[in-house]
């Protein structure tokens, strides 16, 4: 190859690096993240010291990096739902309910009678599928509302998240459903704690460092949901529906029996992240269990605009955000909220931008 | 070209408004260029031209939807650059726009008001002003009616009455007469001759010579964004205005086109009958449809197509037309009647089934139903067919893009390449990749097409009856729905006539009965 | 129940439907006029936030309100400025927005408040309606309410009339239903539009400031819990008609009564059953045969030439 050729190729390379719809996603985060800065200034906290408990609750132990992995993982699949959901034009806002029920089949399936006793991974593996199953039923719900009735999906998987949160608190007060034995008056409304053999398995067996197995397995989904988008006829059925579902019903493409596919497809990514959650970490259950990552789910998806790599990316982001925030909340004492205020400050910028990417790239 | 600038004889009156060399580009492509015109009182001065020539963008800049990119407009003697429609509105320009701007679930006289009045509304008052205008000009409405209720002639008179009643010293209308009656289309020119005579400047788009003939005092005629002839004598010069337009020998084109255009050289061609004619192909038998709010839109439409036959539907839009393809397509259920194509039922059918069957339909809204303007044209052309290039849930590109691309040569759609964005090609192309899927269906039987010329140009449309013929030739029964009788006359072999989601009566397609098809259309039986 | 107990009982639906209504009637303008306002949500939080703060710091509720009103026209006006200059996806920007306030009231809080403290925070005036309010047992549980109530029936009486009989009705009708008439008759739909989410701010921001000193006289981090997607269920349910949204959102306030008042009527049931049942109506409302046909023509799609 010629200098001059090396020299075009690396323009073009850089083009394509630098074009918006990869850029402005960086330049948004890199805002927010100023703004995120002035406000840690204008709370009198020092900036310097504020970053240094965020860099450190990120990547300074070997069990924060971890912690952020598992997190990220759970971001990603709700991510990965939104965007297959979002080829068929379908808002799914409603991971944080998809979540709860998925983490109430997984305890009560990891609680129930010998499910621990269960040999060859099955006694992890059975919570995780009912933790699916719940949730592409939470997720088909709203389909079916939508094919029968015309219901927008927004409103209607926005209040099943609400339900199935107080569905999960249901199930933590009630002794009769989830709620652990009272012992005295001052045991806590929450499930028994899961058994050793229905939790995730480690990565490397050491609990310093507990990635659990739900990160390749996200890894894995994250192929299989990509494969599905482009080169297969189930992901040109999504995109026909979601560009045209009249054309697409005209060319023997199913409306209802897409969109309920989509639909319970996410939900199943959302129940298998609220498997993750109490599998790999949390190991019970109790009120406020969701603990708004359904919501950053859905903003991981928004930001990738499509693409899994980009919901990877953004969840990485956001997983590492939450542990950061975390840790400077307990040693420099700023409020999580920061974190919350900066991902609203990436939504709104990237939704604004929109036009401007479209703009862009149609020239 | 011939010299824009007024003759010495005219000059008497001065330019209402006047154009210069004005220039419109959309992106790269440069909807006007340097188009002169001027217009003066009490004159009704034609915009001729083929879809695709600039006309509507020309009026849409005169009423400050758009702005010019280069050139002068002058108003009145002043230099003119309306802020939007409504600042044009203020200085006394109305427009009827090519698609209605009605707002459906509103009275007529709400639509009336919209943009007119400030504050509390005076509905009695404004019923009273529609009253007198509609005196004034012969067009009888009534101010409470709902539009939604209204049929597409008395749609036209609101937006007309809309724009009356601004007292308008210009009035522009964009090619109103596209969807109405005959005896609508000469009403409407009586009104612009009428406004005309009041002292107003009157321009009126379209593309029918006829009439032109019968109403322009002087004739503009653009080609591809430039004016390319101007006549004061358009009666006279009708044969130099159809090249100008057409640039071409108006002799050699085909006859359907020509038949779009309104010549007045159309003789039916019969086509060869198909070996296999008197073989009945399509049989519709009492079909029915009544809507969600219980009011019939078909009613008992029984109607036979054999093989090799091309059997026209005609009436005015919006009466069974739509019902009566969507219900045959599978996109709608009937509430009564029966559809066999041969031995095999196919009422109640899904839209895969009947396709299956071998029934292709090329549907009347192209864009709503026929196609998927954000995919490429390759999953386009094989929309309905996919599932050939699919193993195992996958897709194979390759061989669908290979495939495409000898359907695209075999009926010339013109693109990029297979894996072009649809909605980049022209509706020309658009709809000949639609023609050439519902065409190539493997077993071929019926072929039902609403429509299918809508804003084509007349090469496409010469190519899209091209092949239209040709499928009947091999035994293919035809269904053609139109709203354009001349077309109809052209191309079918029968015509039957829908009136409120009835056939009205039925007759050979022959020139001589157009005056009576005009009138079963009208709701008057033969 | 005795004769009592059913009037506290009505007197608290319709306490709690206020909200409700306020912010109903201000979203179903907004989406007559073709906006989706999801950050209807955003717009009561922040509202509840500032008009607490602002009658916490001042002592005086009226200007806690007005403060409250005042801190709901950059949202709203960012709301409109996205959803009609920037052309954004409605439902992604009003999200991002309702993020964003929760975020920033929970870290204002925090540093205003401290993280645990619950402040005691004026609120706004009980007023009494002659002969309604001397009705026995009825005129003081029923309706002796909040004056914000009263005001608010009053404007929603005026947002009825204006939209039925003058100009601005139609131009909002209009621009929901055909924006590209509403242009060609010289209205601004851009204009239009940004008027009507911004009366929607207006209308959230009273809702907001009745949350907090209307009617609980505190504010709790992300207290509005749902009431804005409440608010645009009703919409839905009431069918863009300001009757039927007030009959939705009278319908979600009697569903967040009983959660108060069962249990004093001895009845036992799962309290999150009580709390969540204003959603599962709003569900179950939502997905009735509903269809799309009620909807503004234009709803959620951003006006372009």
């Amino acid at each position: 190859m010629t200098a001059v050729n090396q020299e075009r190729s690396f323009a073009a390379a850089l083009r394509y690096v630098l074009r918006p719809a990869l850029l402005v996603p960086v330049l948004a985060v890199a805002f927010a993240a100023l703004v995120g800065l002035v406000l840690i200034a204008m709370i009198g906290v020092s900036v310097p010291k504020a970053v240094a408990a965020f860099i450190d609750g990120t990547f300074g132990s070997p069990f924060a990096l971890a912690a952020s992995l598992n997190r990220s993982s759970v971001f990603a699949l709700v991510g990965f739902g939104f965007v297959l959901a979002n080829r068929a034009n379908l808002t799914n806002v409603g991971g944080e309910g998809q979540i709860a029920v998925g983490g109430i089949a997984a305890t009560a399936v990891a609680l129930y009678g010998h499910v621990s006793g269960f040999p060859l991974g099955l006694a992890f593996i059975l919570p995780m599928l009912a933790a699916v199953i719940a949730g592409a039923l939470w997720g088909g719900l709203a389909a079916v509302l939508k094919v029968n009735s015309g219901t927008n999906e927004v409103i209607s998987t926005l209040l099943l998240s609400f339900i199935g949160v107080w569905l999960l608190y249901w199930s933590v007060q009630s002794p009769a459903l989830l709620r652990k034995p009272m012992t005295s008056s001052a045991t806590l409304p929450e499930s028994l704690e899961i058994p050793d053999a229905t939790q995730l398995p480690l990565l490397t067996g050491d609990y310093s460092f507990p990635v659990h197995i739900g990160l390749p397995l996200t890894l894995l989904l994250a192929i299989v949901v990509g494969v599905i988008l482009s080169r297969t006829i189930l992901g040109f059925r999504l995109r026909a529906v979601g560009l045209n579902p009249a054309a697409a019903k005209r060319a023997g493409v199913s409306y209802a029996r897409t969109v309920i596919f989509a639909l319970s497809t996410a939900g199943a990514l959302g129940g298998l992240a609220g498997a993750l959650m109490l599998l790999g970490e949390q190991y019970t259950l109790k009120d406020g269990f969701s603990s708004g990552y359904g919501f950053d789910g859905l903003v991981a998806g928004l930001l990738a605009r499509g693409s899994i790599l980009g919901v990877i990316a953004a969840s990485l982001l956001f997983g590492f955000m939450r542990s950061g925030g975390i840790n400077m909340e307990m040693v420099a004492a700023v409020p999580t909220a920061l974190v919350v205020v900066i991902q609203g400050l990436i939504v709104i910028t990237l939704a604004g931008a929109n036009l401007f990417i479209e703009k862009w790239e149609r020239r | 070209m011939e010299a824009v600038s007024p003759r010495p004889a005219e000059a008497v009156a001065e330019p209402l408004l006047a154009l210069s060399e004005v220039t419109k580009r959309f992106g790269n492509f440069a909807a006007l260029s340097d188009v002169s015109l001027d217009l003066r009182p009490g004159e009704v001065h034609c915009i001729l031209g083929e879809n695709g020539a600039g006309k509507s963008t020309l009026c849409n800049l005169i009423f400050g939807v758009h702005r010019p990119d280069g050139g002068g407009m002058r108003y009145q003697g002043a230099p003119f650059l309306p802020a939007g429609p409504a600042d044009a509105l203020r200085q006394g320009i109305a427009m009827v726009h090519q698609h209605f701007s009605l707002v459906g679930d509103m009275s007529v006289v709400d639509n009336v008001l919209l943009g007119r009045e400030r504050g509390i509304l005076d509905r009695k008052g404004c019923a009273r002003q529609l009253a007198k205008i509609a005196d004034q000009y012969g067009l009888p409405l009534d101010p409470f009616a709902k539009i939604e209720d209204l049929s597409v002639g008395e749609r036209q008179r609101v937006e007309i009455v809309k724009c009356l009643i601004r007292d308008p010293r210009l009035f522009v209308l964009d090619e109103p007469t596209a969807v109405l009656l005959p005896a609508e289309i000469s009403a409407l020119l009586d009104v612009c001759r009428r406004v005309a005579a009041e002292g107003r400047a009157v321009v009126l788009v379209t593309h029918k010579l006829a009439e032109i003939k019968q109403v322009a005092d002087r004739v503009t005629v653009l080609r591809g964004g430039r004016t390319v002839a101007t006549s004061s004598e358009p009666s006279k010069d009708i044969d130099a205005l159809v090249r100008a337009m057409i640039q071409g020998n108006v002799e050699a084109l085909d006859t359907s086109a020509a038949s779009i255009l309104g010549l007045e050289l159309v003789a039916h061609v019969d086509h060869e009958p198909a070996a296999k004619a008197g073989i009945e192909a399509l049989q519709i038998d009492g079909l029915t449809v009544k809507d969600s709010q219980g009011v019939t839109r078909l009613d008992n439409f029984t109607l036979t197509v054999d093989r090799g036959e091309i059997v026209g539907v005609a009436g005015v839009e919006g009466n069974g037309q739509s019902e009566l393809t969507a219900v045959l397509a599978g996109m709608m259920a009937s509430t009564g009647g029966r559809i066999h194509l041969g031995s095999t039922d196919l009422t109640g059918r899904s839209p895969k089934e009947i396709t299956a069957a071998g029934v292709g339909i090329v549907p009347e809204d192209r864009h709503a139903v026929g196609c998927v303007p954000g995919m490429s044209l390759a999953e386009n052309i094989y929309l309905n067919r996919l599932d050939e290039f699919t193993r195992f849930g996958f897709l194979n590109r390759t061989a669908l893009e290979r495939e495409a691309t000898t359907l695209m040569q075999r009926f010339d759609v013109r693109a990029r390449g297979p894996g072009a964005l649809f909605s980049s090609l022209s509706g020309g192309n658009q709809q000949k990749a639609v023609l050439a899927r519902e065409i190539t269906l493997p077993n071929l039987s019926c072929l039902i097409a609403a429509q299918p010329t809508r804003g084509l140009d007349v090469g496409a449309v010469a190519a899209v009856y091209g092949h239209v013929r040709e499928a009947c030739s091999r035994g293919i029964a035809v269904l053609l729905v139109s709203s354009e009788i001349d077309e109809l006359l052209t191309v079918a072999d029968r015509i039957v006539v829908l009136y409120r989601g009835r056939i009205m009566g039925s007759c050979p397609a022959d020139p001589a009965r157009k005056d009576a098809i005009g009138a079963m259309m009208a709701g008057q039986p033969l | 129940m005795t004769l009592e107990l059913f009037a506290v009982f009505l007197g608290s639906s319709i306490r709690l439907a206020t909200p409700l209504l306020l912010a109903g009637i201000g979203e179903m303008v907004s989406e007559r006029a073709g906006v989706l306002n999801m950050s209807i949500e955003g717009m009561m939080l922040m509202s509840a936030f500032a008009a607490a703060v602002g009658a916490w710091g001042t002592g005086d509720p009226l200007i806690g309100l007005l403060i409250g009103i005042v801190s709901v026209v950059p949202v709203a006006l960012l709301q409109a400025c996205l959803s009609n200059t920037l052309r954004a996806n409605q439902i992604v920007s009003g999200i991002g927005i309702n993020i964003l306030v929760l975020g920033a009231t929970t870290l204002a809080y925090r540093e205003i408040f401290g993280a645990r403290s619950r402040a005691e925070i004026p609120g706004l005036a009980k007023v009494k309606p002659p002969l309604l309010g001397d009705i026995p047992t009825f005129g003081p549980a029923v309706f002796e309410q909040v004056w914000l109530l009263y005001a608010g029936v009053a404007l929603i009486i005026i947002t009825a009339l204006t939209l039925r009989y003058t100009s601005i009705g139609l131009a909002i009708h209009a621009a929901g239903a055909e924006p590209k008439a509403a242009d060609k008759s010289g209205l601004s739909v851009t204009r239009i539009r940004y008027g009507c989410v911004v009366f929607a701010g207006f209308m959230a921001s009273l809702a907001g400031a009745f949350l907090s000193i209307g009617d609980i006289h505190t504010f709790t981090e992300g207290m509005t819990r749902g009431a804005g997607y409440l608010a645009i269920a009703s919409v839905i349910f009431g069918k863009w008609r300001i009757g039927g949204t007030t009959i939705a959102c009278l319908l979600f306030g009697t569903a967040t009564a009983l959660q108060f008042q069962l249990p004093a009527l001895g009845v036992v049931l799962p309290n999150a059953l009580l709390i969540m049942l204003p959603y599962l109506l709003a569900l179950l409302a939502v997905s009735g045969l509903v269809g799309r046909q009620f909807a503004p023509a234009t709803l959620g799609e951003p006006y372009r030439r």
